[in-house]
Order: C-alpha cells, then structure tokens, then sequence
C-alpha cells in the first residue's frame, strides 16, 4: 500500500508535468514531419516514418526519462515535501521504489500513446502495422526505465545537473558501447587505456541493445523494414532491464538511505 | 515509561567545498512524559528542528541517544504511533486537501474507508473543509498550516510532535489550534511542540525544555521554571505635580514616568510597597493601579539563552 502510494503520487505528478507535455507534443510533431520528408522521398514514406518514428519516440523518450528521473529525488528535497513523507512509516528504500514504480508507470504510459501515434501515422501512409513495430517499441520502453533507474541513482547522490551530466554520459557511453570496444581493440590494443575502456564498457549497459534497428545483432543485419530481433530477444532485453535497474536502484536506497536531510 | 527520551545528543553538519563545520547540538537531553504537552523552546538555530528531525529519522545524530516509545526513532514500527507536522509545511501542490490525506492515511497502512472518513472529520475540525477538493496550490500558508495539522493526525497517533505549529494562522486560527491542542491533550494524546511564542508555550504547556546553543539549559514545569519571586512593582497615581516631587524626594530609587493614564511608578525595592503607598496617601495622591511583576517566560528565555551564548 505504501509503495503504490508513493507510485501513484508520482505518477499524477509527472503526467501533469507541463514539460513533459510539450516534450509528446514535440515527438508527435517530429512525426507528422516525418510525412513531409517521406513525400521527399521516392517511395519510402513507411520506411521513413518508421524509421523518424522510432527514433523521435527513442530520443523524446530519453530526455524525458533523464528530466525526470533526475528530477525526482531533488524536486522532494528541494520543495520540503520529503519531510511530511518520510517521518511516515515508510522505508527510504521503499519510498525510492515507488517514486521508480511512479515514473516507470509514466514512461509506459508515454511509450504507449506515442506508439498508437506512430502506428496511426504509419497506416496514414499506407503502411501496416505489424508486430515487429511492437517489438521495438517495447524495446524503447525498456531503454526508458532503465534510464530512469539510472538517473535516480545519480540523484540520490548529487545535484540533478550533475546526475543529468552522468546519466547523459552513461546512455552515451551505452549507446557507444561496440565502438568503444573496437577502439579499446584496436587503436588502444597497446595503451593501459584500453583496460579502463573495457571496464567501463563491461559496467555500464549497453544501450545500443536497445535500438537495434539498423544495427547487427548476433551477426544478423536487423531492421523494423525486413528482418527484426525475435521477441526472445525482446524477453530477454527486459530481464536485462530488470537486473541493471535494480541493482540501480539498491545503489540509490542505499545512498539515500545514509542521506541527512537537512 | 517516558514516550520520548533524548540523551546527550549531539550533531554537527559539514558543509560545502571546505567542508566546513557547524554544531547544531553539543549535547541535547530531555524526555516528554505521557499525556503532557511538552514545550521546546529556543531561539532560532538553537538545534530544535534538528532535534526534532532526528526524532523523525530525517537526520542521524553523530552521538547520544534519541529514544520514541522505548525504541530507536527510525524504527518503522514506532513511527506508526507518530503524527508529524514539519515546519512551514510543504506539500505536493498538485494535490488537493483530500488526495493529500488519503496519500498520508496510505502511507500508515490505513484502510482506504477509515482514510475517507478520517479526512472529512480532520479537515472539518481544522477548517478547511470547504477547500477539500481544491489544489494545495491555491492555499494559503495558513491554510496550508491547517491541511499540516490535518495530515499530522491522520493515524490517530499516540504522540504528535509539531514544528511551530502557529506559523503562519491568524489569531482566530492561532486559537483554533491552541485549543486543537489542548484537545489532543485530553484524548490523552502526548504532543511535543517546539516553538519560539512564547505566549503559546505558557497557555499550552505543560512544561517546557529551553534549547540554546544546541543544548538544553532547563527544563521542568513552568511553575518550577519561574521564580516566584517578585522582581518589582508597577503603582500608578493620580498625583500632582507637587505631591508627586515629594514622592520622588522620598523614595529617589523608584522610577517615575508620566503616562497618558497618570504617573506610573516603577518600584524595584518592593518590600517598601506599604510604606510608598501610605506616604502617597499622605500626599493626597490617588492610587489607580498596583501590578507585581514576576519572572516571565520571555524573561527566563531571554537569561538562558544570553548565558548560553555567553558559555
């Protein structure tokens, strides 16, 4: 009861964010531009909706996570509401928990009204929707909740322009995370550099796992247009999820847990 | 059993870059028994909210102890018998009086059917029940002050501890709380109010703890607190200009001071109250008003906490 209180708290908060509204109304616009551009193009305007799709709902998606997720903890302890919550009989761990649960609650419902925007987008110029667009959808909203994981446990920590920065740069990082390791391989192979491109490579997730569209993947070229990652591969992207945001998130309870708040 | 016992406590914050130190208590003790109104009292930045914030687990001492109901404070399973109404409140503005307490009744675990009923009655005795369904964003402080309260007793606790639980309310809504209050006091609920009105710690209070300089320098019943004793005597005359300087000859170390209402005569050496008042009926002035004047509160407060900033 605790949690979902805390979860629905949050989440009522969030989605009456007027940011986060103008950030949806920004994904729907790039959408509907992405009508124009296919118009440009000569007989692709489904590949280029989907494509401009999926990643204008990848890319809103991730600064709304990291506004957020940084802002969560920090927004508590910067208005005081924190001190009418807390002294409740309510766990710190707990209260981390259900502010993630909250967010990751707006996150989906985000990934879901864009992907019915996107979907409708797609059947307006004469595509079908079929399920691999599901797939990668679903993919997306992983990649959201792990980043909001990540940006909390930064915010339990630091100021929230700090645990923006760190957050921006581990997605960064993520994404980048094959060519890192064929640099670390191969420019670097002779420097002691390359061992600490390779831990920091082998500790933070890899992001680009989670857009793969475009990408190879297990020696396969994939793609929402032909060939895409089975839903295995989508099953296991969300223990992956799973297991990074809790380990995110034990990180943060425990740092907060230690936190005084003054 | 005492409900809260604070022994020797002791915090000291460090803060910024050059991790600089402020000591915020040297040293803190006092305990609140059952069923009183216990008044903690101090100047500003003489420890009380951070004493307070440690009782409710926000904050964790460096040394001593902070003891609610015979446990620890940060104990979950204690502050289930707490209400807590924080200084100058703020809360999710989004929210409006009765989401607030039906989100805080959730929190204690209480049903959703209790948590309705609760609300209505609670936001009915504080008086906000007409903005019940408005955001918290549109009240105001005092207002806001009130849906504090509100939330504070939302569990029906065993003991409530209020910070500065006046601030901000006008002077019916100051009386509404007081006897809000005292109310709880006859319910047999404990409460622990930290307060720098002095005015409501006397008419509430049962006794009192003074905090200066992050450690508690007295505390007791008022009654035990107070000196008895008479510090001087204020007379005031209708006199005379003449009858009034034979006075002033007589009794040179008196002070006097004309007022609109008369002479008021302050008499520091009152054992000669008698003899100062036959002689002014012998100089043929009226005698309109005699006012004794003891320690005060506010006086008691003001020597502790300039010893204490002295020590």
């Amino acid at each position: 009861m605790r949690i979902s209180a805390i979860a629905k708290n949050t989440f009522r908060e969030a989605s009456r964010n007027r940011v986060f509204a103008v950030l949806v109304l920004f994904c729907v616009g790039m959408m509907a531009f992405s009508i124009v551009l296919g118009r440009l193009s000569v007989h692709e305007e489904v590949r280029v909706m989907m494509d401009l799709g999926l990643a204008g709902m990848d890319l809103v998606g991730v600064v709304i996570a990291l506004f957020l997720g940084v802002n969560l903890l920090s927004k508590e302890l910067e208005k005081k509401t924190v001190y009418a919550v807390l002294p409740k009989p309510l766990p710190r761990s707990q209260f981390v928990l259900g502010k993630f649960l909250g967010l990751g609650g707006v996150m989906m419902a985000l990934i879901v009204a864009m992907s019915i925007v996107l979907n409708l987008f797609v059947l307006f110029v004469g595509g079908d929707v079929s399920e691999v667009l599901l797939r990668a959808e679903f993919l997306v909203m992983f990649e959201m909740l792990l980043v909001v994981a990540i940006a909390m446990f930064f915010a339990s920590f630091s100021s929230p322009y700090l645990s923006a920065m760190f957050t921006a740069g581990v997605w960064l990082i993520g994404r980048g995370s094959g060519e890192l390791e064929a640099l670390a391989a191969g420019k670097l192979a002779e420097s002691w550099v390359r061992f600490l491109v390779e831990g920091i490579v082998a500790v933070v997730p890899d992001f680009s796992l989670f857009f793969v569209s475009g990408a190879v993947v297990e020696s396969v070229r994939v793609s929402v247009h032909e060939t895409f990652v089975p839903w295995v591969f989508v099953l296991s992207m969300f223990g992956y999820t799973l297991l990074y945001s809790f380990a995110a998130l034990a990180f943060a309870s425990a740092l907060f847990q230690r936190r005084d708040l003054t | 059993m005492s409900i809260v016992v604070v022994k020797d406590l002791k915090k000291t914050f460090v803060k910024g870059f050059w991790r600089k130190r402020h000591v915020a208590l040297r040293g803190a003790s006092f305990v609140v028994e059952p069923g009183e109104i216990f008044g903690f009292l101090g100047p500003n930045g003489a420890g009380k909210t951070t004493t307070l914030k440690i009782l409710m687990g926000l904050i964790k001492p460096d040394g001593g102890e902070a003891l609610m109901f015979g446990k620890p404070c940060g104990d979950p399973a204690t502050r289930r018998r707490v209400g807590y109404l924080p200084e100058s409140p703020y809360f999710y503005d989004h929210l409006t009086a009765n989401e607030l307490l039906d989100m805080m009744g959730a929190l204690y675990g209480i049903d959703a059917a209790t948590r309705r009923s609760r609300a209505r009655r609670l936001l009915e005795q504080v008086g906000i029940a007409h903005a019940a369904s408005r955001p918290l964003r549109s009240y105001s402080k005092g207002m806001l002050q009130r849906a504090g309260l509100a939330q504070a007793l939302i569990a029906e606790p065993e003991l409530v501890v209020l910070d500065e639980p006046m601030s901000g309310l006008d002077p019916i809504g100051r009386r509404e709380v007081r006897d809000m209050i005292a109310g709880l006091r006859a319910a047999g609920t404990t409460v622990l109010v930290c307060t720098h009105v002095l005015a409501d710690a006397v008419t509430l209070c049962d006794r009192v703890g003074i905090v200066v300089e992050g450690v508690v320098r007295d505390q007791g019943l008022l009654s035990e607190l107070l000196s008895p004793q008479v510090l001087r005597v204020d007379v005031l005359l209708r006199t005379s200009e003449a009858a009034s300087a034979a006075i002033q000859g007589k009794f040179s170390d008196a002070e006097f001071q004309v007022t609109a209402e008369g002479t008021l005569v302050s008499l520091s050496a009152h054992e000669r109250l008698n003899e100062f008042l036959s002689v002014c009926i012998q100089e043929g002035a009226g005698v309109l008003q005699v006012t004794p004047h003891k320690e005060t509160l506010e006086s008691l407060f003001i020597r502790q906490a300039k010893e204490g900033m002295a020590s």
